[in-house]
């Protein structure tokens, strides 16, 4: 059974989580690609569930007629998990956490890195809505809290940016961002999925880039909180590459670290130097890079690697960049230097 | 100065049959009082009088007259109602303040960058040279990120390598540690993870980033120096004079080390222990290490034996707590088609141990949340009964938070005390958190009435700092299951006891609880002279939001004033030792 991918959205009230969660929940992963969605959220109140939709609803777990899970995280977070687990039927694709507006997401990931859940769960994104309105001056706990969110954050959204001025966004990059951070700026908690969630992207063809969706009069909020998905900001980009040589650790590492910041995600399996036996897995979700070894090699050691940015990516110069870190290449060097 | 002033210590005069009986009648004779001595024999009482720390006579003013002689002393009680003193049979001073007394490392900014962690470090390692750990907190993830700093071991060594030095991040998610720490620890690439936590890894290599988390401080915390006893003499200190203040003469220490008992000793020696302790030792090595566990099972634990002090019990976790679903329950959770909870032992290790303990007369306190758990209990019990004869130790089911109703005569039968925990007895948010155990169970939960109906031994202990460590609160909620602080209705699940079963159960029970019902927990003559002077009358007062918030006007110790709110007895031989002002409140807030 393979892990269940886990992608944990935080952000403050009105930060805009719910609206995300309503959209994902509304897309056609469920409806169309069949997955299976459980969305852990503090209260169903915030979810706008169509009570035509519900199948069976039992103290915190309401199922829905496409299949997608609703369940609420009371107390405690581990045990909702074992449960959604260890479901006879319906076992879900893709797992969404909402963290409450007052708890520390950071303490949802550690939870989530437990041994008990090392090969049944993965940290598949942590996302961070910011309201690019009220997140000015916070205080005290809400600091603390703001600060927890952002430095567990893959992805940092940066919501509501239509309701400030420019200067106001600048002075809120600087006082708080890091400079590594993965930022998405956007209205309406308007995300692509892809970003968002691995499978949403996992069976789209390389080259795939959604139509453009010309914003109309009729694209009032209410119609983008829906999310469907030929929104506007819907676009992005991905590319393939693969290679029959291996590739060293250290320099892989540094080229997908440094990746143009419109790269939101790659995912794949590298044949390492380091590693010659076992598959490695590589999984960069906004600024947070893990290569982690898999099971040994059966098939030819290829390495492949998805990308896949919110906007053009310049195929040529990350081909460059990713052919540096292949052995072969470092070998070359080598032999010029003698 | 004469020479008798110089040359000998304070003595001690100790009762046997035929020494350190005083001289003349009784010391003291308190009267003028409502006194509720728990005695059915004879329930109320207006004055007593007490030789040597032993009431010789309880009655009427008149019944006194014979006991009184021109040394004794006479209390005016003015009227007040008295009762003897009050029991909490569950506790943890130690965990709850001692590591704030340690003078471990406190960074002492808001969000202090990686810099000003740094310098914090190196400052302390400079001005603690006698320390080898470099141990407290805090630093802050978000900081260092946007300094682009990772927080690893890497880090920490790049500017300290030569002590170990182990800092927790904020939010208590984890701790960061340098090299030296995971070395001293043994921490490498082959520790397995513990159960509640992880070591963070390189993915690669798996070697230890020098990130701990959750579960897996408890890797470094038992290779560091234990709590030290000044912390620890404070904490406990600091706690018996708060339950002096407010009536406790009872009490017990759950989980304690040698160093603890060696803290507890200081407290004695010096005389300064105001009431009588039950200490028990750990058998967890997750809170804190035991490390002289077996020396103090198999004897040691005497060394530390006094009238006010004892060690002669041990604590378990048979199960885990509602909050993580680990209580273990007769069936499964609700929504659960088998987990049942989780229980920490074996039912054979179980029942060896505890068969083990109550022959050597050691009482089992056992943590039972689920009725699972408490069922296992029972059945060890069963077993020692048959197998160590049936009068052995009495022993404690410790939170019984839901007891199964089969099991409520067994409590009397089998001699054990059922111990209810106050977190849940009254309706508030953490409260309906124990709701979790599903609706068929919310009606058996604390189910004190069904304890003491049945002839049972019911107690009550605060389990600070779970919840307060103020007995009074728990002491209302258990009479009227409501929140004494809203002026509302809403009652929580389950059935109140009365004002008399009440009363019993925070002082005879207690009593029984230590196994020293013979000796005190009631006002009766013979008994150790144990009584609290109240501001209010409780079987006259409206019990909801009037009990929780009740004065102790006066604790009587051992016929000593111990206790002295208003200072009614200052400059008499009654004159309380402890000042009110040397009493800290830990929780002002809620007495009101």
């Amino acid at each position: 059974m393979n892990a269940i991918p886990v992608t944990i959205v935080s952000g403050f009230l009105g930060s805009g989580k719910t609206t995300l969660l309503n959209r994902i929940l509304n897309s056609d992963l469920a409806s169309r690609k069949g997955l299976k969605i459980a969305v852990m959220v503090n209260d169903f109140g915030e979810l706008n569930i169509d009570s035509q939709l519900v199948v069976s609803a039992e103290q915190n777990m309401i199922n829905l007629e496409n299949g997608c899970i609703c369940c609420t995280v009371e107390s405690d977070l581990i045990e909702q998990l074992r449960k959604l687990l260890q479901l006879r039927e319906g076992r879900p694709d893709v797992i969404l956490i909402e963290t409450s507006g007052v708890s520390e997401p950071s303490k949802v990931v550690n939870t989530l890195r437990y041994p008990e859940f090392k090969n049944l769960l993965t940290i598949d994104a942590v996302i961070s809505l910011l309201d690019a309105e009220q997140f000015t001056q916070l205080e005290g706990t809400m600091k603390r809290l703001a600060m927890d969110q952002l430095s567990v954050a893959d992805i940092i959204v940066l919501n509501k940016t239509d309701l400030v001025t420019d200067k106001q966004l600048q002075s809120l990059k600087e006082q708080w961002l890091f400079p590594k951070a993965s930022v998405y700026e956007t209205q309406y908690a308007n995300v692509p999925l892809p970003l968002l969630m691995g499978v949403s992207s996992a069976e789209q063809p390389p080259e795939f880039t959604a139509p453009e969706h010309a914003c109309s009069e009729s694209c009032s909020p209410q119609n983008h909180t829906h999310g469907h998905t030929h929104s506007h900001s819907q676009q992005f980009s991905s590319m393939s590459w693969q290679s029959e040589q291996p590739l060293h650790l250290q320099q892989l590492k540094q080229i997908l670290t440094n990746l143009p910041s419109n790269i939101y995600r790659v995912k794949g399996i590298v044949n390492l130097v380091e590693v010659p036996e076992q598959r490695c897995l590589v999984h960069k979700v906004g600024s947070r890079l893990s290569i982690e070894k898999q099971d040994n090699w059966q098939v030819p050691k290829n390495s492949q690697l998805v990308l896949i940015a919110n906007s053009t990516l310049d195929k040529e110069v990350i081909t460059m960049q990713l052919e540096e870190a292949l052995a072969v290449n470092n070998y070359e060097q080598l032999d010029k230097r003698d | 100065m004469s020479l008798a002033d110089t040359s000998f210590p304070t003595g001690k005069n100790y009762r046997s049959s035929h020494t350190g009986h005083g001289v003349g009648k009784a010391d003291t004779v308190f009267e003028n009082g409502h006194i509720y001595t728990v005695n059915s024999d004879s329930e109320w009482a207006e004055a007593v009088a007490v030789k040597d720390g032993f009431f010789v006579a309880v009655g009427s003013r008149e019944d006194m007259i014979p006991y009184i002689d021109e040394h004794t002393q006479i209390v005016d009680l003015k009227g007040r109602f008295c009762m003897p003193g009050l029991y909490d049979m569950h506790t943890h001073p130690d965990l709850t303040l001692a590591p704030g007394y340690a003078g471990y490392l406190d960074v002492g900014l808001e969000d202090p960058t990686p810099e000003q962690v740094k310098e914090a470090i190196l400052s302390y390692a400079k001005s603690n040279l006698d320390r080898e750990w470099i141990f407290g907190q805090y630093f802050v993830h978000f900081q260092f990120k946007r300094d682009g700093i990772e927080a690893n071991r890497s880090w920490l060594d790049s500017f300290i390598s030569d002590r170990p030095v182990a800092i927790h991040d904020r939010s208590w998610g984890c701790i960061l540690v340098n090299s030296k720490a995971l070395e001293l620890a043994g921490i490498d690439a082959n520790t397995p993870d513990p159960r509640n936590g992880y070591i963070e890894r390189d993915s690669i290599t798996g070697e230890p980033t020098g990130i701990l988390v959750d579960g897996a401080y408890a890797l470094i915390h038992t290779v560091m120096p234990p709590t030290p006893a000044h912390a620890l003499q404070r904490a406990y200190q600091e706690a018996i004079h708060y339950q002096t203040s407010r009536g406790v003469v009872g009490t017990k220490y759950v989980h304690v080390c040698e160093n603890r008992l060696d803290a507890l000793k200081v407290i004695d020696d010096a005389g300064e222990m105001t009431l009588r302790v039950e200490a028990a030792i750990s058998w967890q090595d997750d809170i804190f290490p035991v490390r002289r566990r077996w020396e103090l099972l198999a004897g040691e634990r005497h060394y530390y034996r006094s009238d006010r002090l004892s060690a002669n019990a041990i604590k378990f976790h048979f199960d885990g707590t509602q909050g993580s679903y680990s209580a273990y329950l007769s069936t499964p959770w609700p929504g659960e088609s088998d987990w049942r909870g989780g229980l920490n032992l074996t039912p054979e290790h179980i029942t060896d141990m505890v068969v083990d303990m109550d022959r050597r007369g050691i009482r089992v306190i056992a943590h039972c949340v689920g009725d699972g758990a408490s069922d296992m209990f029972l059945d060890a019990i069963a077993v020692a009964r048959k197998r160590n004869g049936p009068n052995g130790v009495r022993h404690q089911c410790a939170h019984a938070t839901v007891l199964l109703d089969e099991n409520l005569p067994r409590f009397a039968e089998l001699n054990v005390v059922a111990e209810f925990s106050p977190v849940g007895w009254l309706p508030e948010p953490y409260a309906r958190g124990r709701e979790v155990l599903g609706k068929e169970r919310f009606d058996r939960m604390y189910n004190f009435k069904g304890v003491i109906d049945n002839g049972g031994l019911a107690v009550m202990g605060t389990d600070w700092p779970v919840s307060n460590i103020n007995c009074w609160i728990g002491f209302e909620a258990m009479m009227t299951r409501k929140n004494p602080w809203f002026d509302n209705d809403e009652t929580f699940h389950g059935q109140p006891i009365s004002v008399a079963e009440a009363i019993r159960v925070m002082t005879i029970n207690g009593a029984h609880c230590m196994s020293i019902e013979e000796t005190a927990g009631s006002i009766e003559v013979g008994k150790s002279a144990e009584m609290i002077v109240l501001d209010r009358n409780l079987f006259k007062i409206n019990l909801q939001g009037n009990v929780h918030n009740t004065h102790v006007d006066l604790t009587i110790m051992s016929g000593k004033v111990v206790w002295d709110r208003n200072g009614e007895l200052v400059d008499t031989p009654q004159q309380a030792p402890l000042k009110p002002e040397n009493v800290q409140n830990f929780y002002e807030r809620m007495e009101g």
